[in-house]
């Protein structure tokens, strides 16, 4: 699979992607199967008829802030497609096509369309400030899954669809033999660190939660599943990893509704052979998002899908994680992840979670469903080539929010946004931000009950101080 | 003379005529959109809607009021422009005495001044909202030709409509700007349909359109595969 190539796109692509003939024609027949398949027909109908063309977009999208490019206006981006919808699947358009020049689709207006809409993170901030109430960020996903029918997919994202679906498994390739020594890994640093007994549980038949973080999380985020890990503890949790599928990533969010189908599937199935009952999410946006559509593949009988967020928001408030007096002294800040809180569905867990563990939390402006994306979102982060419009355009208003706040902690419980997060602050003057999950924070004031090695008697003598008093 | 029995023409026949172009269009949009909605719905895989959301969603920008929350003088000016043109047409006295005369039909009149008043608003919002359109370099960057002309089109009834009224401003005649305020009226019927100005029946379908665009058919994924061949290529 080696076989790549940029001289075409600012994103690798594999050499397929250039080998296919007869673009416009295999476009336009695969547009047909989506509408045809698909949801998405009656939104374009309504958007081109309605579409007013006011710019109102453009001043809510923060690549358009920076470069101030025509071509990054979200509803100039959106119009790439439309015009194709208007022209080919109108009355209108094919009737206008006999008695004038129309428009035609060419292997170039292809071209500007794969590179504009991997321009956009699909954030969908930009769907609030529309009058007509287009969302764009619907228009950059269907125009990407049209664009896959003929091959035009980031590389970095195909080849780690592939492995889920086709190779290892998982999108980071992990085997499994390695996913357990990382797990017992872990288990050794809990033990180390916290002086506490806790295990990762695999395979466990009945178990009330089958967990699907973002699997890069066993690579790069130790603290971030060692909190997990320890919340599931404190709280009696019953909870397994399946061998036959730990990864909650679904890159086809971001590219195809095909692969998206496939994987959220993979879920259910795994969740089945478990004989578990609900589908725990990990701290992951998109995974949590993808995971949303298990009702849609999986029927009245697909398992309800909890984020971790939630998990952990509802066993605090009920009194079930015991925490230490001392609170995070840093100042903590909260970022939003777009894919849980566009559309309000998870903002004020992690904050009532952060308000009851940090002693100085503040808020980014603006936050909850106006944040601004990190500027890796849409799957764009995975792609290393086009770091430099990420954490520059796409990653400078974030940059600016984060400095704004002061703080020494970015919380964002999304393994894609911690990426480009880290990236962000390393490009624009913030190396002295830590970003974290949420779970890493909440590790660290967990009550095991045990004196942390090391403190030892220091620690409890001043524990029951407290207490007599 | 001619402009009696153009008018006549105008007041009579084409009037009907339009009216009945911009109902049956208009319906035929709002059916469209319907049948596109509920069909979306029963194919939905998740039929949850976040109802709450859609409706606060949909009322907000049918107010306009979310309008205000950036640019605001381009907010605040299609929102007065709005207001004025639904009002003036549809409760001027004059106009409530023709349909009252012609099909015997009545309702309650707004009072004349202020139906001037939102009438000499209106042509000033109009004419604004071009220039801002031309001012912000956003929406001069995207505009079509009938983005430019579109306002200027909505606002010549009234500014005729205003010259009719008010004789001492008007440089023709009486009967001439009557007859071109009939005209414009007219053209706007026959525009509505098939213009943008279609919103007025389409924007309070577009944001469950949306929401229901993301509710995916259960199987919409494998059944593209199996229409474009792909069901066993490898990725």
């Amino acid at each position: 699979m080696g076989n790549t190539t940029r001289d075409k796109y600012s994103y690798y692509v594999e050499q397929k992607a250039l080998d296919v003939t007869d673009r416009p024609r295999k476009f336009l027949e695969a547009f047909a199967a989506v509408l045809e398949h698909g949801n998405y027909g009656v939104a374009l109908e309504t958007y081109t008829r309605l579409s007013t063309k006011c710019g109102r977009c453009a001043s809510s999208c923060q690549l358009y802030e920076d470069t101030r490019e025509e071509r990054d206006i979200p509803c100039q981006r959106s119009e790439l497609l439309m015009r194709i919808y208007r022209r080919y699947f109108t009355q209108l358009g094919i009737l206008k096509a006999r008695f004038s020049r129309a428009f035609i689709l060419t292997d170039e207006y292809l071209d500007t369309m794969a590179d504009e809409f991997y321009r956009c993170t699909a954030c969908r901030r930009c769907k609030s400030s529309c009058p007509l109430g287009i969302d764009h960020g619907l228009i950059t996903h269907l125009a990407r899954y049209i664009l896959s029918e003929i091959d035009v997919i980031p590389k970095a994202l195909l080849v780690a669809t592939r492995e889920q679906l086709e190779g290892v498994g998982n999108t980071s390739a992990i085997p499994v033999p390695a996913l357990k020594d990382t797990c017992e890994f872990l288990e050794e640093e809990l033990e180390e660190l916290y002086g506490v007994n806790i295990t990762f549980p695999f395979d466990v038949e009945g178990a009330e939660f089958v967990f699907f973080p973002a699997v890069s999380d066993y690579l790069l985020e130790a603290d971030t599943l060692m909190g997990n890990a320890a919340v599931m503890h404190v709280t009696g949790g019953s909870w397994t990893i399946g061998t036959g599928n730990y990864d909650g990533i679904n890159y086809g969010l971001f590219y195809s509704d095909r692969m998206m189908e496939r994987i959220v599937n993979n879920v259910i199935k795994e969740v089945h052979r478990l004989d578990g009952s609900k589908v725990l999410v990990g701290e992951c946006g998109h995974a949590t998002r993808s995971a949303w559509y298990v009702p849609t593949f999986g029927g009245p009988d697909a398992p309800p899908v909890v984020n971790c967020l939630q998990y952990a928001h509802e066993m605090l408030m009920a009194g079930r994680i015991p925490l230490k007096k001392e609170k995070i002294k840093e100042r903590v800040t909260y970022h939003d992840p777009c894919n849980i809180a566009r559309t309000g569905r998870i903002t004020e867990e992690p904050r009532e979670i952060l308000k009851a563990i940090c002693e100085d939390f503040v808020e980014m402006t603006p936050n909850r469903t106006e944040n601004y994306c990190c500027g890796g979102g849409g799957g764009t982060v995975s792609i290393d080539e086009i770091r430099e419009i990420r954490t520059g355009p796409l990653g400078k208003r974030k940059a600016d929010q984060i400095r704004a706040t002061g703080a020494h902690y970015v919380v964002s419980p999304c393994a894609n946004c911690k990426k480009q997060l880290r990236e962000v602050c390393e490009d624009n003057d913030l190396e002295e931000v830590r970003v974290v999950g949420l779970h890493d924070l909440l590790l660290e004031v967990i009550d095991f009950g045990v004196p942390k090695p090391g403190e030892g008697d220091e620690a409890s003598e001043s524990e029951a101080a407290g207490e007599e008093e | 003379m001619t402009f009696d029995i153009l008018l006549q023409w105008l007041r009579g026949p084409v009037f009907w005529a339009g009216l009945a172009f911009m109902v049956l269009g208009l319906g035929r949009h709002v059916a469209i959109t319907v049948w596109g909605i509920i069909r979306s719905y029963r194919r939905a895989g998740d039929k949850t809607i976040p109802t709450r959301q859609v409706v606060s969603a949909t009322l907000r920008w049918l107010f306009l009021t979310q309008g205000l929350k950036n640019r605001l003088l381009y907010g605040l000016n299609t929102l007065i422009f709005h207001i004025s043109i639904i009002l003036v047409p549809i409760f001027l006295a004059g106009h409530i005495a023709l349909w009252e005369r012609g099909i015997g039909l009545s309702w309650p009149a707004l009072p004349n001044g202020l139906s001037t008043a939102l009438t000499i608003i209106a042509v000033i919002a109009a004419v604004t909202i071009v220039i801002q359109r031309v001012v912000f370099r956003e929406s001069r960057r995207l505009s079509r030709f009938q983005d430019f002309v579109m306002p200027l089109i909505v606002a010549i009834p009234f500014a005729t409509g205003f010259l009719v009224m008010h004789p001492a401003w008007n440089p023709f005649s009486h009967q001439f700007m009557l007859f071109l305020h009939v005209l414009s009226g007219d053209l706007l019927f026959f525009l509505i349909p098939i213009t943008k100005l279609s919103h007025m029946v389409l924007l309070p379908g577009t944001q469950i359109v949306s929401e229901l665009a993301w509710h995916f058919p259960s199987e919409s994924g494998s059944r593209v595969g199996e229409a474009l061949g792909k069901a066993n290529e490898p990725i």
